[in-house]
């Protein structure tokens, strides 16, 4: 038996069997399903190696599968993030309806992202992708579903808009090149913009969906927020991900096969549209009241800078865009675990009526602590890294400095809102509804934990995925990442120089800790004649005056021309019109058995008037 | 050889005949033969099909009598292909309804089962048939069975869906006798190879005006668009297993009759006219589905769609087009069928008809759900399912001959299909349940009938490579016309 296909296999029986275990016994089915993933994860790690191949015919379509070093580096966020995302699971769905129905197309989920990047030709690419697809959508619409109906479709048809671009592009990649193998593809120039420059176009589309990229990105915030949490995990964490995959794919060898100085163009377009999704991401995610929410919004940010760092095609941005994809599945996992940890043990995730849960999840705070500092690009964590990366590649390689400033912008900007995160849910008063509240079951905690020390064994030493990302890099066409590149060679070959600026950074932060904490010590603090907050009255017990109202409504003012630049609005007029429209042709159908007699007989009229025409 | 094609003709009408008489003795009996009858069937089309594919076609002549007088059936790798699926859908659709209408007193369903049992077995002999006003005379007898079971309910609704029906199709009987008029005038035949070979004799202008008959009215029974206003009426008002009758044995004989005619017949180019009017058709028929309210007349519109596409695919006319073209009317039959008959034990559960009833539904009918949703995510084309084969293979075709908007179009146009398909489900599964009414289980024999739909459904889907073979035979036999003509002129 062929290892890649077991490997399916063992998903595919994985959600089969917790399907119908379901209904025999509910207890034991995400754990069942967790074990699936452990066994999976464990047969791809043990029994797969790069460069296995497997080539077979299907349909009289050639297929083939196979590991790169490529997929191998993504398969460590679909399988690593899989595994705890469903250990997470067990406890995190525990009691709810249809937990055989969650985890099957959890697992099937998994199986699509496996295809995904094991494809090495574009109908199982299609095919898995699609899996994927339809997987995910079952999940998504597993809570939104009777809340508000319209999210789980608009999901499902912006993702479907991505895929036919792909297969459009993929039938013009079997005409044009005659060939469905991605490498054979690749070889005879089939991502290059200057033959058929629909057929990238199409395929970025395709991928870029997926990657929540402006003006695309309106089905994220919803689907991101309103799947379960520990499906989140997975889908913004991962899933996202393949967009990246397939976008870095697609760029990397377009740049690599051809100067990209003549296509100036396409890195403007797509760096623009990073940077403006990086941005718009951010600001959304600054008035969100919902913590899921603002996550939602704070991905599709992330999802930005890395696909502006793909947009560059340099050894550098590139690079930083492969470690920032996996970073960002890292903490962003860990934060939809500790919003999803929150929901569980308090019952809402909005950030006004939590707060100052810091006593009773101590240790569900320390990992939204240590991801935060991750997101928000603060040494010695991982984030820092990154963006270093990301600005060095911009300032020096690309002379792009409007979007840098615009990129430093948005990495200011989601202090904020990280800030927002960690007190809304965390810090604050302590209110009396959350007396009770205890701190998250173990077995959420654990993977929590897990993505939490990781996100800081990585940010410390970030060498660890440089090397399988410089071999990644190698693997789409990269020639040497390692040595004749001055500048990232200039940061690993000298690790004490990265970790310099890190401790460097890291000691500002501190000094200015240690100033503003010990400014701020005075322990009585008098109110002046001309403070007229509470009129002169004193302030009854009950009254809110903490942050979390109104939290961010100054900068919400300043910023609202921004705010009116609303993409969702646009799509949701588009799809107004377009359902006025139909309903015009609908008509067409009166149920008048007179007016389809009429029809028959108009129709042959015009046959017989225009008969030269049409035939000839 | 023991068996001819003349069993499906005999079979069928021995039966009908007999049914009435054999009811007096043993009342199932008019329940019980139609099975026996559409059995029998598939062992015909399996053995001629099997037959067909080693030894090449043949051409049975009724009684000895010769063309131009007599009347020849003739099965080829492609008619044998259809003929079989038809016979096989027949089959199940009669196993799914064998307990329709159990407690209904009186001959009715004693009706019920004969006209089916014409309209499938018509069906057949439109496929079958060699000769053009043979051909026609099946016709009648489907139409005249199609009318009867969509007044079967007799109520308001029905007679008006039949008789809508009724008048359309009296256009479509007159027109397609206007058209072998001046086919038979101009060639003095009616045996389809005969008139094939002759047709560069006919002069252009009398050919284009036949053919415009033709085109209108086998357009009618290929429900073209805007030929097709009968058909949601029709599908809707019908009986279930009739409605999945007509989606999965009427409309792809229709779709025989239309293509047969235009590949073989005529060797004028229609390739534009079906490319273009197949859009349209399918374009309109999706748009008039999303914003319908009622599940029956959804399921219908989405059938025109799928013809639609059925017209598309043969309209491009290359070789793998013809193929995915094959597929997808088998593709269709088949998910079709299952979602007819899923849909109609959702509106038995319910009061009426309309989607909002099926809120929270799978709670009651956890099986039936499954197996919607499951043909709804195929016939959308999500793989891996038997739906995405077909669609791919179009699309690649459509590729090869370059119809750019084309593809985008039809990719379009599964956008909206999408969206109600997955509404549907997504109401199934996650809406909130209104009042719960009395539960009506699906029996025995529907279970068994929608399994087999749905196995089909997910094994073509992962393993396509079964039913490769004889739609490549299928695909080659109905382009190579001059393939065709010889032979039957040999074997007469």
């Amino acid at each position: 038996m062929e290892m890649l296909s077991s490997l399916l296999l063992i998903f595919l029986i994985g959600a089969i069997t917790t399907y119908f275990v379901d209904s025999i016994n509910r207890k034991f089915t995400g754990i069942i399903a967790f074990l699936f993933v452990l066994l999976g994860s464990l047969f791809f790690y043990s029994n797969i190696h790069i460069g296995d191949v497997f080539v077979f015919q299907l349909g009289g379509i050639e297929m083939q599968w196979g590991i790169n070093d490529y997929s191998y580096y993504f398969s460590y966020i679909v399988l690593g993030l899989g595994v705890l995302a469903l250990l997470y699971s067990i406890k995190y769905i525990e009691g709810k309806a249809r937990q055989g129905y969650f985890y099957a197309s959890f697992l099937l989920t998994i199986l699509g992202m496996i295809g995904v990047i094991i494809s090495q030709d574009f109908v199982s690419l299609f095919i898995f992708w699609e899996i994927m697809t339809w997987a995910s959508f079952l999940l998504v619409i597993y809570n939104a579903y009777y809340k508000v109906k319209t999210k789980g479709i608009k999901y499902m048809i912006f993702s479907a808009i991505g895929a036919y671009a792909m297969l459009t592009a993929i039938v013009f990649i079997k005409e044009h090149y005659n060939t469905l193998l991605i490498g054979e593809a690749i070889e005879r120039g089939a991502f290059n913009f200057q033959q058929y420059r629909y057929i990238p176009i199409f395929l970025l589309l395709g991928f870029g969906i997926k990657a929540a990229v402006m003006p695309f990105h309106v089905w994220a915030p919803a689907a991101y927020s309103k799947s379960p949490m520990s499906f989140t995990t997975i889908f913004s964490g991962a899933m996202s991900k393949m967009g990246i995959f397939g976008i870095g794919l697609v760029l990397s060898t377009f740049y690599l096969q051809h100067n990209p100085e003549n296509f100036y163009w396409v890195k403007l377009a797509l760096g623009w549209l990073g940077g403006i999704t990086a941005v718009m991401g951010t600001l959304y995610a600054l008035i969100q009241v919902d913590a899921k929410k603002l996550l939602a919004y704070s991905s599709i940010a992330q999802l930005g800078y890395i696909v502006v760092g793909l947009s560059t095609g340099t050894k550098l941005g590139v690079m930083a865009a492969l470690y920032l994809a996996v970073l960002h599945a890292i903490f962003k996992g860990a934060l939809f675990m500790v919003a999803g940890a929150v929901e569980r043990q308090v019952g809402t995730t909005d950030m006004t009526k939590v707060s100052g849960l810091i006593r009773r999840m101590p240790w569900t705070f320390f990992v939204a602590l240590v991801s935060i500092i991750a997101l928000a690009g603060i040494p010695p964590l991982g984030g820092f890294v990154g963006k270093w990366l990301l600005y060095e590649a911009l300032i020096t390689e690309s002379n792009n400095y409007f979007l840098v400033i615009v990129i430093f912008f948005s990495s200011t900007a989601a202090f904020l809102y990280s800030y927002r995160f960690l007190f809304g849910l965390f810090l604050g008063q302590e209110e009396k509804e959350t007396e009770h509240v205890k701190e998250a079951p173990i077995s959420m905690l654990i993977p929590m934990l897990i993505l939490g020390i990781g996100s800081i064994i990585i940010g410390s030493f970030p060498g660890l995925i440089f090397e399988p990302a410089a071999k990644a890099m190698q693997a789409i066409g990269f020639k040497d990442v390692t040595w004749q590149m001055s500048l990232l060679s200039n940061i690993w070959g000298n690790t004490t120089h990265l970790f310099l600026i890190s401790m460097l950074i890291f000691s500002v932060f501190i000094i200015a800790f240690l100033f503003l904490t010990l400014k701020g010590l005075k322990k009585t603090r008098y109110v002046g004649t001309k403070e007229i907050s509470t009129s002169g009255e004193l302030p009854k017990e009950w009254e809110n005056f903490t942050f979390q109202h109104n939290f961010f409504k100054p900068f919400e003012r300043a910023a609202s021309p921004l705010y009116h630049l609303n993409m969702n609005r646009i799509w949701k007029d588009l799809g107004k019109n377009t359902e006025a429209f139909f309903g015009f042709f609908r008509k067409l159908y009166t149920g008048n058995g007179q007016t389809y007699a009429l029809y028959v007989i108009i129709f042959l009229v015009l046959l017989l008037l225009f008969k030269d025409v049409i035939f000839s | 050889m023991v068996i001819t094609p003349v069993h499906y003709i005999v079979v069928p009408l021995l039966a009908a005949f007999a049914i009435p008489l054999l009811t007096k003795i043993y009342k199932d009996a008019a329940r019980l033969i139609p099975g026996i009858v559409l059995f029998y069937n598939i062992i015909v089309s399996f053995n001629l099909l099997k037959y067909v594919n080693e030894h090449g076609i043949i051409s049975e002549t009724i009684a000895g009598w010769q063309a131009p007088w007599g009347i020849n059936l003739v099965i080829t790798p492609f008619t044998g292909f259809l003929a079989s699926m038809v016979s096989v859908l027949g089959f199940i659709i009669w196993l799914y309804g064998y307990r329709f209408k159990r407690t209904l007193k009186g001959g009715l369903v004693k009706y019920y089962e004969i006209l089916q049992m014409m309209m499938i077995a018509g069906s057949i002999g439109v496929i079958i048939t060699g000769d053009l006003f043979n051909m026609f005379v099946f016709i009648e007898i489907v139409g005249i069975s199609a009318y009867s079971l969509t007044a079967f309910y007799r109520g308001r609704d029905g007679a008006e869906a039949s008789f809508k029906y009724l008048l359309i199709g009296s256009f479509a009987s007159t027109f397609l006798l206007l058209g072998i008029l001046i086919i038979y005038t101009q060639t003095g035949t009616l045996n389809m190879a005969q008139i094939a070979e002759r047709m560069h004799e006919v002069p252009q202008h009398m050919k284009i005006i036949a053919l415009i008959f033709f085109l209108i009215s086998l357009g009618i029974e290929a429900e073209m668009f805007p030929l097709n206003g009968w058909a949601p009426d029709a599908y809707s008002q019908a009986p279930s297993p009739t409605s999945a009758t007509f989606a999965a044995v009427v409309s792809i004989a229709g779709v025989y009759a239309l293509i047969r005619v235009l590949f073989t017949l005529f060797d004028v180019p229609v390739n534009n006219y079906l490319m273009i009017m197949g859009f349209v058709t399918m374009l309109v028929a999706e748009i008039a589905a999303i914003s319908q309210k009622d599940l029956k007349r959804m399921l219908a519109y989405s059938s025109i769609g799928q013809v639609g596409l059925v017209l598309i695919a043969f309209g491009i006319g290359s070789k793998l087009a013809v193929f995915g073209a094959l597929f997808l009317m088998l593709n269709h039959a088949v998910i079709k069928s299952l979602l007819f008959m899923t849909g109609s034990y959702f509106i038995y559960n319910t009061d009426n008809k309309k989607l909002k009833s099926l809120n929270g539904i799978h709670k009651r009918l956890p099986l039936v759900s499954f197996f919607f949703s499951l043909g709804a995510l195929a016939i959308v084309g999500f793989p891996p399912f038997a739906g995405f084969w077909s669609k791919f293979y179009i699309l690649i075709a459509a590729g090869d001959a370059r119809h750019v908007y084309l593809i985008v179009g039809v990719l379009g146009v599964t956008i909206i299909e999408l969206t109600y398909y997955l509404r549907i489900v997504g109401r199934i599964y996650f809406a909130k349940e209104e009042e719960e009414p009395a539960s009506h289980k699906p029996s025995i024999n529907a279970i068994i009938a929608m399994s087999a739909l749905a196995l089909f459904i997910l094994v073509i889907g992962v393993y396509p490579d079964l039913i490769m073979q004889p739609l490549n035979q299928a695909a080659d036999a109905l382009l190579n016309k001059t393939h065709y003509i010889n032979q039957i002129l040999s074997l007469n």
